[in-house]
């Protein structure tokens, strides 16, 4: 089971966890340009919010979980987010012309692109620090393969959570990439100066 | 008991009318709904009746929405009659409760039961919804649309893309909100969100909004002879995207997209546009040989080039062509020029460009149509480039111009690109002597196009061509003019030229011996050593010509040749002067010197050198001050001293000289002859010529006094001022203990001489109160007003008092010296005095003389010092 043994932080785990942070900032950043261009898209009011129901189902990433239980539940949720991302992109019929529509579907390409470059980076971090990791299988979910009674209205919100959710969890992979990572910060946030290496996981 | 009784009397009541009118109420009472098209089908029996009056209830608030007494016939078959309802609100909104009963006339039947539509409101559909969900509805349409809240929950708002609208209760969980004149949607559609209190999305619906297809501009044609091609255009958007609501297309029933191929020519053609919103049908008929259009040519190639003319062939991708009469246009395009030709034939693959460039690179391009019953243009083919071989050069145009009586050079022009027909690797020039029969041949390299020779040897013509790669020119010939005495030409003074705007308009009588017609030349008159030749040709049938050149300046002066050209001689007919524009002289008149003998002064002085002159110097204006007192000398005759150059003027004993510290006399240019005074001699300007080389004297305006039998060397120190200190010359002079006046400036402008009339010219003197006549165009605003001037316009000349001078400026600064802004600066000219000790005219010892001298005096005073 990932986390179950204490070990010292490596030098280079840390330069992966720190450009894994990074990723994730940069990718929470993309997410939140794709949730605006949806937004005009479909001329959704920013104020409105969508159901509390949450469509990636993972248990809470508590801060008392070891590291490597926090990392598993994230690299759940993330990968749960990917297979959202990957049904919206092929639920959303693409439509229309002009400039905005260019954007709107090459922002979702980067975030798709992204998020498997994240993920990726994230598995890593799970591989060095449990073994060979044995990944949770997906939660049974049923709205996973969003709507299925034709509405067009349902489809819409269906993926206006996925890309909230995606907000969601990109900004939680950015937290707790950095709080995983001995400074705390992205190495663009770090100065060159070297600090104390490696941190102790907590039994 | 008594309610017992009251209860039996109204029933009995009730039966009695019910009995009397003999209308059963409808049985067995049917609600069928449409919820897509938001119909409902209302059927019942035994009505025998007609008419029936219908009553339809929102079932939980009981509001009536619809009320009316309606036609219903009953179907044979069946017995039954039936009424639809459309519904403005979407049938699954709220439950709605229906009855009817029978009506004849005023007599009505009991009301049926009621029958009630369930909504989807109802308790046990927990879920929220909206509706109608998906519609495609044309533009301006009007929708209702419904928001069920789930249960327990409470509802907040609806909004209409981003807009917020006002909503009405239906139900306990049902509100409705209504949209007229809907507009196109975006492409996804448009979105009707409904929210709960705290902003969160409970549900929504889209709808989407747009037109029916209408295409336009069916057009069938064909390109193998055989096959059909159909395009026509979208026409107007009709906003709605998508599998499900994009427009299809059939073309003769064969589904296409927004172009179509038909193997065969059905000569008949019906395109059909569909959308969710409806259909659109065009259809086109024509002939097939009607409709050809041909394809582009292929394989563009030139298989015969020349220096004058190439031939262009190319392919068919269709056997078919070769039956086709064709028209073609051939577009041409090379480094400048473009231009199209037509030619015609049966299968057109090759033809003949002509009138080509040598040397020169074209792009050609090639597009066909049927020439019998043309129908429209193919496509262009691919360029196809390709170069013209060289052949030689055109004959330079050739010219000799004469530096002095002896020397000359021969000029030629650049060869153009259209005329050097490939690069000109260089120039041979031959210098004959058909006398004896000899030659001398100079080989020049490309860059040169002047050769100095001396015409006093025995050639008598010269001969230039030009070499390319492909051969030699013809020759161009000039024979060299054997006598050309003075710079005249021994045609008396040079006569002036107006510039007009665009150029020198020249003209002169015909000369029998100009076979080859006429030459003009031109240069700068000041130019001495290497100058800038310019020359035009005139045809032997002209006598008028306008010189243009992009190389005249304000303020050069222009010589301008005319010569008649045979095979045996090269004549110089005429010669003109001319400025483009006329500017002040930018220099004082150089060398002013006095002799004074006795009473009387002699004056001399120099030639402005011509270069600057900047405009025709037609006479001096000689002024004598002494004091503050200024005067117009009168009838001062200019003279040229023989073999000189000198210039000047005697005062006699003639004068009335009185008494007098010592006095000043200026001489100002003046640029414009006031042909009444005589007295006042313009120097001819053709006189002046040559005279470039007195540059012993400055610019500076130059006051040169001299005290008779007193001379002074500290005095005269001080009596040259410079131009910026005159102030400080002036109190020079009040050093020297005398009270002359030194300024420097007194212009011929007309803001300069205005002022001047204030002096008030003794009796004699007073004919030349014009200031000399000088009077350029002047810009008003180049010359500031000064106060101290006082009211000008009686003062002013009267209009036609000047000469036939014409001058052929607008008078502006130019000077950079001018550029101050005071008015001395800005208007002023450059005077020249010399101060004489003795008196050379009397004060005027009036008293009205004294009030008006002495106004007078201090503002001219005022003026050269520069103070305000």
């Amino acid at each position: 089971m990932a986390g179950t043994r204490t070990r010292r932080g490596t030098g280079s785990e840390q330069s992966r966890t720190a450009r894994a942070a990074a990723l994730a900032e940069q990718l929470h950043h993309e997410c939140t340009l794709l949730l605006d261009l949806y937004r005009k898209k479909e001329t959704f009011a920013k104020e409105l919010t969508v159901s509390g129901d949450h469509l990636v189902t993972v248990p809470p990433l508590s801060s008392q979980l070891l590291p490597n239980d926090m990392l598993w539940r994230l690299y759940s949720a993330l990968q749960q987010c990917r297979n959202l991302l990957e049904r919206a992109i092929g639920r959303e019929e693409v439509v229309g012309n002009g400039e905005d529509r260019a954007q709107y579907e090459n922002q979702k390409k980067t975030v798709r692109d992204r998020l498997g470059h994240l993920l990726e980076s994230t598995r890593l971090l799970l591989a060095d620090g449990a073994g060979t990791a044995a990944f949770t299988p997906e939660p049974k979910n049923t709205e996973i393969d969003g709507p299925v009674n034709g509405s067009p209205f349902a489809l819409k919100l269906w993926i206006y959570r996925i890309f909230n959710e995606l907000e969601h969890w990109t900004l939680t992979a950015s937290n707790t990439l950095k709080a995983l990572h001995p400074d705390g910060a992205t190495p663009k946030e770090r100065g060159t100066s070297g600090r104390a290496r490696g941190r102790r996981t907590r039994r | 008991m008594p309610s017992l009784f009251l209860g039996i009397l109204l029933l009995g009541l009730r039966v009695t009318e019910s009995q009397a009118s003999g209308l059963a109420p409808p049985q067995q009472v049917r609600l069928d709904a449409d919820t897509e098209a938001q119909k409902l089908l209302v059927t019942w029996e035994d009505g025998r009746a007609s008419t029936f009056d219908v009553e339809i209830l929102r079932t939980e608030l009981m509001e009536i929405v619809f009320n009316e007494t309606v036609v219903a016939t009953e179907d044979q078959s069946t017995g039954k009659h039936q009424w639809n309802w459309t519904s403005p609100v979407p049938l699954e909104c709220t439950s709605l409760s229906v009855k009817v009963r029978s009506r004849d006339g005023q007599d009505v039947s009991e009301w049926s039961s009621q029958q009630i539509l369930p909504g989807l409101d109802l308790p046990d559909n927990t879920d929220s919804q909206m509706y109608p969900e998906g519609k495609t509805v044309p533009v301006g349409s009007n929708m209702t649309f419904c928001c069920i809240v789930k249960e327990g929950q409470q509802f907040g708002s609806l909004l209409y893309k981003d807009t917020l609208v006002k909503e009405t209760m239906l139900s306990r969980r049902t509100y409705a909100t209504t949209m007229t004149n809907q507009g196109p949607s975006n492409p996804s559609g448009t979105n009707v969100v409904c929210s709960d209190e705290k902003k969160m999305i409970i549900t929504g619906a889209v709808v989407f909004v747009g037109y029916p297809p209408m295409p336009s501009d069916l057009v069938c044609e064909t390109h193998d002879l055989i096959s059909v091609d159909c395009q026509w255009s979208k026409g107007r958007e009709t906003y709605l995207f998508g599998m499900a609501r994009q427009t299809y297309y059939t073309l003769n029933g064969r589904d296409s997209n927004m172009r179509c191929g038909l193997e065969q020519w059905d000569g008949n053609w019906t395109l059909v546009a569909r959308n969710l919103l409806g259909e659109f049908r065009l259809t086109d008929a024509a002939e097939l040989g009607h409709r050809v259009r041909p394809v582009a040519p292929v394989n563009l190639t030139t298989p015969e080039v020349y220096s004058w003319n190439a031939s262009v062939g190319w392919l068919w991708k269709y056997n078919g062509y070769e039956r086709l009469s064709l028209i073609c246009q051939v577009q041409r395009t090379s480094h400048s020029n473009s231009s199209t030709q037509t030619y015609t034939g049966y299968g057109l693959n090759t033809v003949v460009l002509k009138d080509l460039q040598p040397d020169e690179k074209y792009n050609v391009k090639v597009r066909c149509g049927s020439q019998k019953n043309f129908w429209k243009w193919g496509e262009w083919s691919l360029p196809l480039s390709f170069q013209t071989k060289m052949d030689r050069p055109v004959a330079p145009d050739i010219w000799l111009w004469m530096d002095s009586d002896n020397l000359g050079r021969v000029l030629w022009k650049p060869l153009t690109k259209s005329e050097s027909h490939g690069q000109i690797s260089g120039y041979e020039v031959t210098l004959w002597s058909p006398e004896e029969n000899s030659q001398q041949t100079l080989t020049l390299p490309q860059s040169m196009y002047s050769l100095p020779i001396n015409v006093t040897d025995r050639w008598s013509k010269v001969t230039v061509t030009a070499r390319n790669p492909a051969g030699v020119s013809l020759p161009a010939n000039v024979v060299i003019p054997r006598h050309l005495p003075g710079k005249n030409g021994g045609k008396g003074r040079p006569n002036s030229v107006t510039f007009n705007g665009s150029g020198f308009p020249l003209s002169w009588v015909a000369h029998a011996n100009a076979s080859c017609g006429y030459v003009v030349d031109w240069y700068n008159t000041s130019c001495t050593h290497d100058c800038n030749v310019e020359w035009t040709r005139v045809a032997a049938d002209n006598t008028n010509t306008m010189v243009q050149s992009s190389n005249f300046f304000a303020g050069v002066r222009y010589t301008f040749s005319l010569y008649a050209c045979s095979s045996e001689s090269t004549v110089l007919l005429e010669r003109w002067h001319g400025y483009m524009q006329e500017l002040v002289p930018s220099r004082t008149v150089p060398r002013l010197s006095p002799n004074q003998e006795g009473s009387d002064v002699q004056l001399t002085w120099d030639q402005i050198p011509l270069e600057h002159q900047r405009g025709f110097i037609l006479g001096y204006t000689v002024y004598l001050t002494n004091a503050s007192h200024l005067t117009l000398l009168g009838n001062p005759s200019p003279l040229t001293l023989p073999g000189t150059g000198l210039m000047c003027v005697c005062f006699q004993g003639t004068l009335d000289v009185k008494p007098s510290p010592h006095s000043m006399v200026h001489i100002v240019e003046d640029s414009v002859w006031d042909s009444s005074k005589e007295a006042l001699v313009t120097v001819p300007e053709e006189d002046e010529e040559g005279t470039g080389d007195e540059e012993a004297d400055t610019d500076e305006p130059a006051s040169l006094r001299y005290y008779n039998q007193v001379v002074e060397e500290g005095s005269s120190s001080r009596g040259r001022p410079h131009a910026s200190d005159s102030s400080a010359s002036s109190t020079g002079s009040m050093d020297s203990g005398h009270t002359d006046v030194t300024y420097t400036g007194i212009q011929t402008s007309a803001c300069s001489l205005a002022p001047m009339a204030h002096f008030q010219p003794q009796p004699d003197a007073s004919q030349c109160a014009g200031g000399g006549g000088y009077r350029p165009q002047m810009q008003s605003a180049s010359c500031p007003e000064d106060p101290q001037t006082g009211p000008e316009e009686h003062l002013q000349p009267p209009v036609g008092s000047f000469g036939g001078y014409q001058p052929q400026c607008s008078w502006k600064q130019d000077s950079p010296e001018a550029d101050g802004g005071g008015l001395d600066q800005a208007c002023l000219g450059s005077p020249t005095s010399v101060t004489s000790s003795q008196f050379l005219l009397p004060y005027d010892t009036s008293e009205e003389g004294k009030e008006h001298q002495s106004s007078a005096s201090t503002w001219f005073h005022n003026l050269l010092t520069g103070k305000p």
